[in-house]
């Protein structure tokens, strides 16, 4: 691979900045190519290596705190006696 | 979502469905159902809703596919056609402003609020959640299903019926609201001086 091949660029030519590079790592959509450039990018890029951290915490914090209240006990058993009236009718 | 031909099932069939294809989804459901409306009352209803309309239209779903996102798009379309209207609460994104604005040269350049890592690590689980509640409803929405339920993009699109190209542009706007709140709430804990 060359040294200056830079997998993200898109199909009509255009750089993406670091920020869209940086959001396709942190969401999983990144290809292994355009992780492996990422990953050496940000050797280079402080700002970019600055961001990764603070994003990755904040997508994990936002999975571990977000996941609410437990759901509430009568819910299931309330829909399925719906769904058998709705059949009955 | 793509229209798929009608299926036909027998009733032991869609109980089979009903039972291990759909309901092991409803934690998943009730918390975007409570996240979407902030009230657990509303959120149930929501839920009941989208499991009811689900049920009924159930030959449009072919078994073995993926169940989650058919049930967020039902709740979404939900939300916005019944939940909305009743409440009144027009959408007060403006996205051409987002799409101009993501697409800027500036967009690099402002981008990250004081924040550090270390001062989120000490944030209560309340600080995160609270942030996440006071977003406008469509950035909630889109930081809900990537980062909550780890959706793909491609699956975002499809359930709230926009472009990959929107689901991005939206998710990055979304993210910088967060930030700039969690900043707010660092600040107010006392860490100063927190330019990243």
């Amino acid at each position: 691979m060359s040294k200056l091949y830079n997998p993200f660029i898109l199909a009509d030519g255009n750089k993406p900045s670091c920020m869209q590079m940086l959001q396709l790592i942190l969401d999983g959509e990144a290809s292994t190519e355009q992780q492996e450039y990422f990953k050496s990018h940000m050797d280079k890029c402080m700002p970019c290596f600055k961001s990764y951290s603070l994003d990755m915490t904040i997508k994990e914090l936002l999975k571990t705190r977000c996941c609410g209240d437990p759901v509430p006990v009568e819910l299931v058993e309330q829909i399925k006696i719906q769904i058998s009236q709705n059949m009955s009718s | 979502m793509e229209e798929t031909p009608k299926q036909h099932y027998s009733d032991i069939e869609k109980n089979d469905i009903f039972n291990h294809e759909f309901l092991p989804h409803i934690s998943s459901m009730y918390n975007f159902g409570y996240r979407l409306t902030l009230d657990r009352d509303d959120a149930k209803d929501l839920v009941q809703d989208t499991y009811l309309k689900a049920y009924r239209f159930i030959e449009s779903f072919q078994k073995g596919t993926n169940a989650k996102a058919w049930l967020f798009r039902i709740l979404k379309n939900s939300f916005i056609n019944d939940y909305r209207k009743k409440t009144k609460e027009p959408s007060k994104v403006d996205y051409q402003e987002v799409e101009a604005y993501y697409n800027s040269e500036d967009v690099d350049r402002q981008i990250t609020p004081d924040l550090r890592v270390e001062s989120l690590k000490d944030m209560i689980g309340d600080e995160i959640s609270n942030a996440l509640n006071s977003l406008d409803v469509d950035f909630r929405t889109v930081i809900i299903l990537c980062d909550l339920e780890g959706f793909k993009y491609e699956e975002m699109a499809k359930i709230l019926d926009i472009p990959i190209g929107t689901v991005r542009s939206r998710l990055h706007r979304a993210r910088n609201l967060l930030k700039e709140k969690l900043s707010e709430y660092a600040k107010s804990m006392g860490y100063k001086n927190t330019e990243l």
